[in-house]
């Protein structure tokens, strides 16, 4: 067995308010590819990011052929031979390929780095993207960019190389080009490789070794040989579900209250089409990337473009933008609360008024602020918002309360639809539960709720039914059978026949 | 800093009151000093000059200050100015329309060519910078056109009687100041439109995320700031009782100046119409001082520099960490929750690019 090239040892990692890693230790040993595998949240990112330097650990250390770690940064981790290849490539579009490669290195470098260069073109190209070194990157595909950001990592020098998704913009026919290569360059130089990825067939390939974080802990480690798929899934899956429960779950003969057929956006082939039921939340799981969120902004028109048939309470609505969706009783609950669900300077209660709700505006050109602040602290109370005081500025207030704000936008509007997304992202514990009660609420008042969520529990613990989204389309349904397997191996497209088999 | 401002209310009056109150104590201290240095600048007569020779200013400053909130800019004031002064004053000598109609014609055209700038930012999709560029020079150009470059000379009295003449010893041009003020105040703080603009240029997505039509919004603001520059190009044709071609151009520089002393940033999302209207003042003052003190004229221009970097160093210091009560306002990255419980993940959802970095999920 080759000799130990990485050493992790006890690395615990917090930001304010979530423990990002907690005591996580694993070995990577020279020529050795080892898989990084966890759900969104897991601590994956932290972890490459301490490995990378641009984090520092709260505890434990990292070493590097048995020399520990003493200053965290990205200078010190690339003097190390530690290359991280991101997820978003770390490119300047207006260079060339060559000076790409380049970027960063001092003259004397360069000169150096002659051999390096065609080395990288080498394997760009054996992994099926031959580059002409002079080409600017902005003509180059996402594939390509992503090929050249994988080469580059192994092309100066490296010892450790950490592929963050490297194939997620990548066809099929390339992705075995790609892997192919990566294992060829581990092997031949020695380098040790980490790889994430969501998508286990690849997993399966490529790795010598899986580690499993959950919830920022090695939950599970294992040799590729003696596991399957379907271990490998059970084991960033499985940990306790949030105890909530849904007070008042859909009846049996809720009539239809939304349908939209054919929703279509200009920037993919895909067409989707969605019913829920008066009082029904629909939860739609999918990795990120996966198109959810593209999928609730063609509903309310958000982009140009986008298409399809929108039925609410049996009357066709024509709508053209979010001003049309809100008039015909769509509320659209953003991800990005702080850019695309307030606007921050503002005081919390003139976010409330924006949409225009008759109680806050009333029905002429002018506005009483008193009375907004009247109305919008009836609002704050009802949701338990703190601070209470409504003329604070939006950016004064922590993220669950925030979200709190968002929401109540689109409670005076009469909106008869409730599109969430991510409506708990970055909000901690308590918030979660009055934000869960609140949709539970809206449910039970009859109206039609649709929820876009990463958070498998969230999702299993507020759904009457769940849709799985995979490249832009709606793959699968789930009614009896919501459960993170299912919702998982949907997601990543694995079959249950093929889940079951397990093909190590 | 956190436990200073989570009560609330009080400090929060305070704290408006603090910045506010800082541009008219530095406008307080620029007339104090004046007026120390030559006993001729506190004079009722000399006050009404620097208000009468501030309108200008406040005027084109007015509706650059709705431009400013929502994000943008419009360089073509000045040329809006020119533009309009030339052809209303071209109508009424030559073509022999009265002073009225004349001066509508001219409101009408400032929003028209106020509203293809909006147009031309919404529709075509064009950086405000950008259009706003290319109209400075297309209607400066046109006001070339309109005469041939000549200046129009011998405009009726009954036009300079209406814009450049006294109520009670008021200037009725500082009347038509402070009512325009008045209702963009309103406009700005009192309506739903104003709303929508504070809104736009806070977060653009999040008002059209709202149902706001952020297209309407910005070419109507556009529409006004053209307007005001009309306005102010009428004024300074009846204050000299002619019209040349290149006689807005120097307002837009100052103009800009005026609203960013008052408290107009730049990134969109906040301004404020009084503190526009005493940036004006302040440098009218700074101006009618310095020639009071025989200040060559060239330093006049040093001391106005100075005092817009001085005046937005102390808006944002008064944001920050001076005396305590700032919030950044400015500096949108940085959340400050006010509640004692830890607010979650904003370096976590950094360090989780797979979460966090696709803009579309």
């Amino acid at each position: 067995m080759k000799p130990v090239l990485l050493e992790i040892s006890n690395v615990a990692k917090s930001f304010p308010g979530v423990r990002a890693l907690d005591n996580v230790s694993f070995t990577l040993r020279h020529g050795e590819v080892l898989t990084l595998a966890g759900e969104n949240g897991a601590g994956k990112s932290t972890l490459l990011g301490i490995l990378g330097g641009s984090l520092a650990p709260d505890n434990g250390s990292v070493s590097v052929d048995g020399v520990r770690r003493g200053e965290y940064s990205p200078r010190q981790a690339l003097a190390e031979g530690v290359m991280i290849a991101h997820q978003e490539p770390a490119i300047v579009p207006q260079l060339t390929v060559e000076q790409n490669l380049l970027l960063g290195k001092t003259a004397a470098e360069r000169r150096a780095a002659a051999s390096a260069v065609d080395g990288a073109l080498a394997d760009v190209a054996a992994m099926g993207f031959p580059l002409d070194r002079r080409t600017r990157l902005s003509r180059l595909s996402p594939a390509q960019r992503h090929a050249l950001t994988i080469a580059k990592a192994f092309a100066f020098g490296a010892k450790i190389v950490a592929l963050d998704e490297p194939t997620t913009s990548m066809l099929e026919h390339n992705v075995d080009a790609v892997l192919d290569r990566v294992r060829h360059l581990a092997t031949e130089r020695d380098i040790g490789v980490i790889f994430v990825s969501h998508k286990m067939p690849e997993v399966m390939a490529v790795s010598d070794r899986v580690v499993v974080l959950r919830d920022g802990r090695v939950g599970y480690e294992s040799p590729i040989a003696d596991t399957t798929t379907e271990e490998i899934v059970r084991n960033m899956v499985g940990r306790e579900l949030l105890g909530f429960r849904r007070a008042h779950p859909v009846g049996p003969d809720a009539p239809v209250l939304f349908t939209a057929t054919g929703v279509t956006r200009p920037d993919s082939p895909a067409s989707n089409d969605l019913t829920v039921r008066a009082g029904e939340v629909v939860g739609i799981a999918g990795l990120v990337g996966s198109g959810r969120t593209e999928f609730l902004r063609a509903l309310v028109r958000a982009d140009p473009g986008c298409s399809g048939t929108l039925v609410i309470d049996g009357k066709p609505v024509n709508i053209h933008s979010p001003n049309g969706s809100r008039d015909a009783g769509i509320a659209f609950i953003p991800e990005d609360r702080k850019r695309q669900g307030l606007a921050l300077q503002m005081p919390a209660y003139a976010n409330i008024a924006l949409t225009a709700a008759p109680d806050l505006v009333g029905t002429g050109p002018f506005i009483s602020p008193r009375h907004q602040i009247k109305v919008a602290s009836e609002l704050g109370t009802s949701l338990s918002l703190r601070p209470a005081n409504v003329r604070l500025r939006a950016r004064q207030y922590s993220g669950g309360n925030q979200q709190k704000l968002v929401i109540a936008k689109w409670l005076r509007r009469g909106s008869r639809v409730f599109l969430f997304d991510e409506p708990t992202k970055g909000v901690d514990v308590g918030g979660k539960a009055e934000i869960y009660g609140l949709i539970d609420q809206l449910a039970a008042a009859g109206n039609a709720i649709v929820v876009v969520s990463s958070d498998l529990p969230e999702i299993i613990s507020l759904s009457d039914r769940v849709l799985v989204m995979r490249n832009d389309r709606f793959i699968s349904e789930h009614v009896e059978d919501i459960n993170e397997h299912s919702l998982v191996a949907s997601a990543m497209g694995i079959a249950a026949s093929e889940s079951a088999k397990g093909t190590p | 800093m956190t436990t200073d401002t989570a009560a609330g209310r009080p400090q929060r009056h305070f704290h408006l009151n603090m910045q506010a109150l800082s541009i008219f104590l530095a406008a307080a201290a620029i007339f104090v000093i004046f007026g120390f240095l030559n006993s001729n600048f506190l004079t009722v007569g000399n006050l009404r000059d620097i208000a009468v020779s501030a309108c200008v200013n406040a005027l084109i400053g007015i509706g650059l200050t709705f431009v400013i909130i929502t994000g943008g800019i419009d360089l073509s004031v000045g040329s809006i100015a020119s533009f309009v002064g030339i052809v209303s004053a071209n109508l009424m000598v030559n073509s022999g329309v009265g002073a009225a109609p004349a001066l509508l014609v001219g409101l009408v055209l400032g929003f028209v060519a106020g509203g293809l700038n909006g147009i031309l930012i919404t529709l075509v999709k064009l950086p405000p910078f950008i259009a706003t560029l290319g109209t400075m020079s297309v209607y400066q150009g046109l006001a070339y056109v309109v005469t041939e470059g000549q200046p129009v000379y011998n405009v009726p009295q009954s036009f300079v009687l209406m814009l450049n003449s006294y109520i009670a010893g008021v200037p009725i041009i500082v009347v038509i100041v402070i009512v325009v003020a008045l209702l963009a105040w309103l406009l700005l703080r009192r309506t739903v439109f104003g709303q929508n603009v504070i809104a736009t240029g806070g977060s653009e997505e999040t008002a059209w995320l709202s149902g706001v039509r952020v297209a309407r919004v910005k070419i109507l603001v556009y529409g006004l700031s053209g307007s005001l520059a009309a306005l102010a190009g009428l004024v300074v044709v009846a204050r000299i009782s002619a019209a040349q071609s290149e006689a807005g151009a120097p307002y837009l520089l100052t103009a800009i100046a005026a609203a960013v002393i008052g408290g107009a940033n730049l990134m969109g999302g906040e301004g404020r119409i009084a503190g526009t209207l005493v940036g004006a003042l302040i440098l009218g003052a700074l101006t009618n001082g310095l020639v009071l003190l025989n200040v060559p004229s060239f330093y006049e221009q040093i001391v106005t520099g100075l005092v817009v970097v001085i005046a937005v160093a102390i808006d944002q210091g008064s944001k920050h960490a001076w005396w305590g009560l700032g919030r950044g306002r400015r500096n949108r990255s940085e959340p400050t929750p006010v509640t004692p419980s830890p607010s979650t993940t904003d370096p976590a959802e950094a360090s989780e690019p797979t979460v966090a970095s696709r803009t579309g999920e």
